[in-house]
């Protein structure tokens, strides 16, 4: 599900990279190679890799994590924007559910919805200082990463007198501890799919309609491929600069919600962890920094690559030190590797 | 100092008052002496004052690190995780392998320019944008310094080194003379020499400086490789000012490294770089710190202050350029 604009670009722009590229260098093809060998790989090393309540039941949850908080930063990314407080907006989110049940006893629906309410509302605060100052998107979401983090700490101390709420929502343990498998229909089980995969999945699917099919999709892409040419084609770009952010801020609370079921506690030191993969998944999948094209399906591949790529390191029982060298330089290989094929495919086509 | 390519200071109608250092100066010196006189001349007593300038030194020299490679548009996500390999390979160098001091610190210079150098070469061979390569490659150095020596803490080493983390000159400490001297080479090198006039035209127009004969793949090595060895002087000076270094030296160094340019006054997108900007917003984001211990706030309530900074200079940039376009 790659959305791409298609309208050619500006005299004055710099020239592009074509949009034909062939099937082999297609990053996402690689992607699909890669995730394959790796499972086979682990799973001849450590046959515990393949048992489904261990490994890939947990592996399914961490991947449905990681993909919506890659989502939160395909959709500023789409701009050519980042998003570096992505990993404090969840927190704050997820603060605001944990303040909603605990303080005003609303069920696990309405902290939700809360939540997702405050994740939009700072990411739209993000947009709108971005889109009206003018000032780069990497130093006011920095400056807001700051904020947000003195911020939760203060709230949590103030309001539970440590660093996490005591109680969760009613509904919360059966998401973190519940597969499809619990649930019968007669004699009919679903398959062993943790139940927040079904949120990721869901996610993914109305990011991806939203740049594929949708007006304001559409029109944030071309924002994000030339401001200038989509500010003289009328479209209202700074309006499409804020919503983008609103949508990062969203689905970087939606995260936030499906790590805390993951955890099991709403806690300050949430999102701590996001800030990284939150870039990985989908630089991984083919989204480029620059703006202008998004690819939902290669996040959702780039989140499950680095994810396997953990759980089996750490069922080979590798230390935290090795994990990261070799997460660093997996990640440095693959995007030299997909550089590589882009060169060779331009060259071919140019021969042609 | 401001320099730009073109060194817009030496434009005609330009007043120092127009300067943006100058106004970083005034609220730097208003907060000091709001500070020592809210703390009743608590701050200007010699040990007080001594150790504000020391733990002055390693932000000054990181935000030096980060405004190099920001002077060609790129940024270096690596420099707090290289500082504290540097720092941890020296204390290692010296403890386990025995070398002594003049060694270990060369060791670790060489160490941080060699790392920086890798981070350009990378970004020019593969082209991948500067953000995603040292995002990878802090990855890599992270698990590299906690390979090292565990989650264990080096303690112990050169006698001579920590004598000099001490020591004190005219009642400045020597760390931050260090500094110092380092921020004065640095605006040494942008404003006289030609790999710096080089380096800051790549950052203001690739296009123009290709054009000119530049080669812009040099400059992104230069600025690398500088950031590099600037991280491993930090590296250093964290060795000397602090008895003892452990695995997660450098953790809280990557925020304040682009806070320090940033309020300072440089852009992210390339061409400028303000020495005394860097210096006078890492002084500023001192004076927050001091400020916290003294009274005693809520380190957190630091995070929001310095957050709200970075952004208020920003708007406040903003702002004046706006201002002065109207009025010209």
């Amino acid at each position: 599900m790659t959305a791409q604009l298609e309208t050619p670009a500006p005299p004055d722009a710099p020239p592009r990279t074509p949009h034909r590229v062939p099937l082999w260098a297609n990053p996402r093809v690689g992607l699909v190679v890669l995730l394959v060998a790796l499972v086979v790989l682990f799973s001849v090393l450590r046959p515990a890799f393949l048992n489904t309540r261990l490994t890939l039941t947990p592996l399914q949850s961490d991947i449905s994590v990681y993909l919506v908080v890659g989502l939160a930063q395909l959709s500023v990314l789409s701009l050519g924007h980042m998003n570096m407080a992505v990993g404090r907006m969840a927190a704050t989110s997820a603060f605001t559910m944990g303040l909603v049940h605990d303080k005003l006893g609303a069920g696990l629906v309405l902290s939700l919805i809360a939540g997702l309410a405050v994740g939009a509302l700072l990411g739209a605060l993000a947009g709108l200082i971005i889109s009206r100052t003018g000032v780069n998107s990497f130093v006011v979401t920095l400056a807001m990463d700051f904020a947000l983090a003195g911020l939760i700490t203060i709230l949590y101390s103030g309001v539970t007198g440590g660093v996490a709420f005591p109680t969760m929502p009613a509904g919360m343990s059966e998401l973190r501890s519940d597969t499809f498998a619990d649930y019968c229909i007669g004699d009919v089980c679903g398959p062993r799919v943790p139940l927040v995969v079904p949120f990721a999945i869901l996610a993914a699917l109305l990011v991806g309609l939203l740049f594929r099919f949708s007006r304001l999709g559409r029109e944030i892409l071309m924002t994000g491929a030339n401001q200038r040419a989509a500010e003289l084609s009328g479209i209202p770009t700074k309006d499409r600069i804020v919503q983008a952010h609103a949508v990062s801020g969203l689905l970087a609370a939606l995260g936030g919600f499906l790590l805390a079921a993951n955890n099991g506690a709403f806690s300050a030191s949430l999102g701590d962890s996001f800030l990284l993969p939150s870039f990985l998944a989908p630089v991984l999948g083919g989204t480029l920094l620059a703006g202008g094209a998004v690819s939902v399906l290669g996040t959702a591949l780039g989140a499950a690559l680095t994810q396997v790529i953990y759980k089996g390191l750490n069922l080979l029982q590798f230390q935290l030190d090795q994990l990261q060298l070799y997460i660093g330089l997996v990640l440095l290989a693959a995007l030299s590797l997909d550089r590589a094929r882009h060169v060779l495919a331009e060259r071919r086509g140019n021969r042609a | 100092m401001t320099l730009t390519a073109t060194q817009r200071s030496t434009l005609p109608g330009r007043h120092l008052w127009q300067a943006p250092e100058f106004t970083l100066a005034v609220i730097a010196v208003a907060g000091f002496a709001a500070l020592a006189v809210a703390t009743g001349g608590n701050l200007l007593s010699a040990g007080t004052l001594g150790a504000f300038f020391r733990f002055l030194a390693v932000p000054i020299v990181i935000g030096l690190s980060q405004m190099v490679v920001l002077a060609v548009g790129q940024m270096n996500l690596s420099v707090g995780a290289l500082t504290g390999f540097c720092a941890m390979a020296a204390a290692w160098l010296m403890l386990e392998a025995g070398l002594p001091a003049p060694l270990a610190v060369l060791a670790a210079l060489l160490l941080g320019l060699f790392a920086g150098v890798t981070n350009g070469v990378l970004v020019v061979l593969t082209r991948i944008n500067g953000f995603i390569v040292t995002l990878a490659t802090m990855t890599i150095i992270q698990g590299l310094r906690y390979g090292v020596n565990g989650p264990d803490t080096f303690q112990g080493y050169s006698p001579g080194l920590r004598e000099f983390g001490r020591a004190s000159i005219l009642g400045l400490p020597a760390v931050f003379l260090v500094a110092l001297a380092v921020a004065a080479l640095v605006a040494l090198f942008f404003s006289r020499t030609v790999p710096g006039r080089h380096l800051l035209a790549s950052g203001g127009s690739p296009f123009a400086a290709r054009l000119s004969g530049i080669s812009n793949d040099r400059s992104l090595i230069v600025a690398h490789g500088l950031s590099g060895l600037l991280a491993g002087v930090a590296a250093v000076l964290t060795v000397a000012a602090s008895g003892s270094v452990n695995a997660t030296i450098g953790d809280d160094l990557l925020l304040p490294s682009f806070a320090a340019p940033i309020i300072g006054g440089v852009a992210l997108t390339g061409g400028m770089v303000s020495v005394t900007g860097t210096l006078l917003a890492a002084f500023l984001v001192r004076l927050v710190d001091v400020m916290q211990a003294q009274f005693g706030i809520n380190p957190r309530w630091v995070d929001l202050i310095i957050g709200a900074v970075v952004l208020g200079a920003v708007l406040l940039g903003t702002v004046r350029t706006k201002l002065q376009e109207r009025s010209d």
